[in-house]
């Protein structure tokens, strides 16, 4: 069922939304204790939270998302209730206030249903990472969900809510949602505010949804965008409705298809993604070869960014004002470091290690340098697409799910998994990616079109166009 | 190349401690990393490298006093609180 339709079922008391917060409750203890998608579930506040929104609803004064249920990622920050970034540095650490994200859905009183497991920091692309243990993917539960927000795309998919917050640094919405069948939609940097997302790489991290549809995700930022006065890097534009291109004709469009995106990754995958081009075709859309020559330097540069920006991010658990606290150390830089080395998992450990590496004097010029000016070079070769293209299509993953604990041990095949989501982080652009096929297993293929800057109403409107002429399946469970 | 030399310095600046065995792996794991970070050494266009412009230093927040939080809020998160203060170890 879609936003839109929950929205007509509570405003006409077809449900209430006691009822309707009750029924994913119950969803999630029968189906959680496999999917692991939630690290803490909120049942007394989500009832409590249910009531107040019924009481909105009963007056007519319901907002969009008055009494919706939605989970949200735990490393975006809820006032009073724990926020772990999936770490033990943060196991039982309970914000004192809300992210602005999560402060715009309280303003219209939706349902918190609980807090979604993730990669730890956000690090990783299986959230296998997790300190509480990984989330299965829905559609396979010997298979990973992708990550880092695998718990926020596997409680979508597996029903357990009807949205979901998410963040994303190099593709942490858009691919786990690709894994597990859903949709995922990371908008512009500088659309949703950073205030509250706990953060790994200020420069590249945004907020983003999950959702059952283009147009869920779409409904979902109309409430949460906007400008802050608490994050400078907030827009101040005022995007008006974000689904209000969806059902436009979209047959004039052109979509740039760049070439390098196809290399590599998995035959099922690449034809997948080539027959959605193909159908776009069939609407009327130009299809336009392209090229992004500087992806072959991408993953690097991301991760040197990135991992720069960690390093100087994560020094602030130390141990001593809040999270975690080692019990031993004689002095005071002991107690640093074993708090650190206790309370940090290994891939944590591996980007910091990287981060310090690159920032280090003797390194700096070759490597963090280098990949800023990469991601120069990334952002004009873009606009250099945009020029003649109006959006574009590629792979989201060059894989579908694989087996959980396959690739655990080795980093860099880790790393290079990434190259089809990072560089739109690393140019700031908006993306949304939807199930565009299955493999020979059953396991949903995903599809990314990418727009220009704040132009997620296009984006929308082209993704939505597939989904309603596509069969989407649902996950067995 | 990543000696356990060079993982040891790292450590110290990142301010982790690893075991002897942990060293070891780690050292492996950064030596692999690092060979992939290579790839940006080959790049060569002289261009500006980038710096964040989503910030309008025009339109900032004027910096003036707002309330905040209590300590005692602030202090719920800390174990080690004493006089209303953190508690830390000792440094001289």
């Amino acid at each position: 069922m879609t936003l839109t339709e929950l929205r007509k079922k509570l405003d006409s008391h077809e449900i209430g939304a006691v009822e309707l917060a009750q029924d994913y409750l119950k969803k999630i203890k029968e189906r959680d204790a496999v999917i692991n998608s939630y690290i803490t579930v909120c049942e007394e506040e989500a009832i409590e939270m249910a009531k107040k929104a019924q009481g909105v609803i009963d007056r007519g004064e319901a907002k969009p998302l008055t009494g919706i249920p939605v989970s949200v990622k735990d490393n975006i920050c809820t006032d009073g209730i724990r926020t772990t970034c999936a770490s033990r540095m943060l196991e039982d650490f309970v914000p004192v206030y809300d992210a602005t994200a999560v402060a715009k859905l309280k303003a219209e009183n939706y349902v918190m249903l609980g807090k979604t497991n993730m990669d730890e920091f956000a690090m990783g692309g299986s959230s296998q990472t997790s300190y509480f243990g990984g989330p299965t993917n829905p559609y396979n539960t010997d298979c990973v969900t992708g990550g880092s927000s695998g718990g926020a795309a596997a409680s979508v998919a597996a029903g357990l809510c009807a949205a979901a917050l998410g963040s994303d640094t190099g593709g942490s919405v858009r691919q786990p949602s690709a894994f597990c069948g859903v949709t995922g939609l990371k908008p512009t940097y500088g659309t949703v505010s950073r205030w509250g997302l706990i953060a790994f790489a200020s420069s590249l991290d945004q907020i983003g949804v999950v959702a059952n549809s283009a147009e869920d995700t779409a409904y979902v930022l109309n409430t949460i965008y906007g400008y802050d006065e608490n994050d400078a890097t907030t827009s101040q534009k005022s995007m008006g409705d974000y689904t209000s291109m969806v059902g436009e004709d979209i047959s004039k469009l052109k979509i740039g298809v760049p070439k390098e995106f196809f290399e590599g990754t998995d035959d099922e995958v690449r034809e997948a993604v080539l027959k959605a081009a193909d159908y776009y075709k069939h609407l009327g859309c130009e299809i336009v070869e392209c090229s992004l020559p500087s992806l072959k330097y991408a993953v690097a540069a991301y991760y040197l960014i990135s991992s720069a920006e960690a390093a100087s991010n994560l020094s602030r658990f130390d141990g001593i004002k809040y999270g975690y606290r080692s019990n031993v150390g004689e002095d005071y830089n002991e107690l640093i470091k074993n708090t650190r080395r206790e309370g940090f998992g290994n891939e944590v450990k591996h980007r910091i290690m990287l981060g310090n590496y690159a920032l280090c004097s003797g390194y700096y010029d070759a490597y963090y340098n280098n990949a800023r000016r990469i991601r120069t070079q990334i952002r004009n070769e873009y606009s250099a697409i945009f020029e003649k293209c109006d959006v574009i299509l590629t792979p989201t993953a060059p894989t579908t799910a694989y087996k959980i604990g396959e690739q655990e041990n080795d980093p860099v095949k880790m790393y290079t998994a990434d190259i089809c989501t990072v560089t739109v982080n690393i140019a700031g652009l908006p993306a949304i990616s939807t199930t565009c096929g299955y493999d020979k297993n059953g396991m949903p293929i995903g599809m990314s079109l990418t727009g220009k800057a704040f132009d997620e109403k296009t984006i929308v409107a082209v993704c939505d166009k597939f989904e309603k002429d596509f069969d989407r399946k649902e996950c067995a469970l | 190349m990543f000696d356990e030399k060079l993982t040891a310095h790292m450590a110290e600046l990142s301010k982790l401690s690893f075991t002897p065995e942990e060293l070891t792996a780690m050292t492996k794991d950064m030596t692999d990393i690092i060979a992939l970070m290579d790839t940006v050494c080959d790049f060569s266009p002289e261009i500006k490298p980038y710096a964040l412009d989503a910030v309008d230093y025009e339109e900032l927040r004027k910096d003036e006093y707002q309330d905040s939080y209590s300590t005692e809020k602030i202090l719920e998160n800390t174990e080690n609180v004493k006089n209303n203060s953190f508690v830390v170890p000792k440094v001289v």
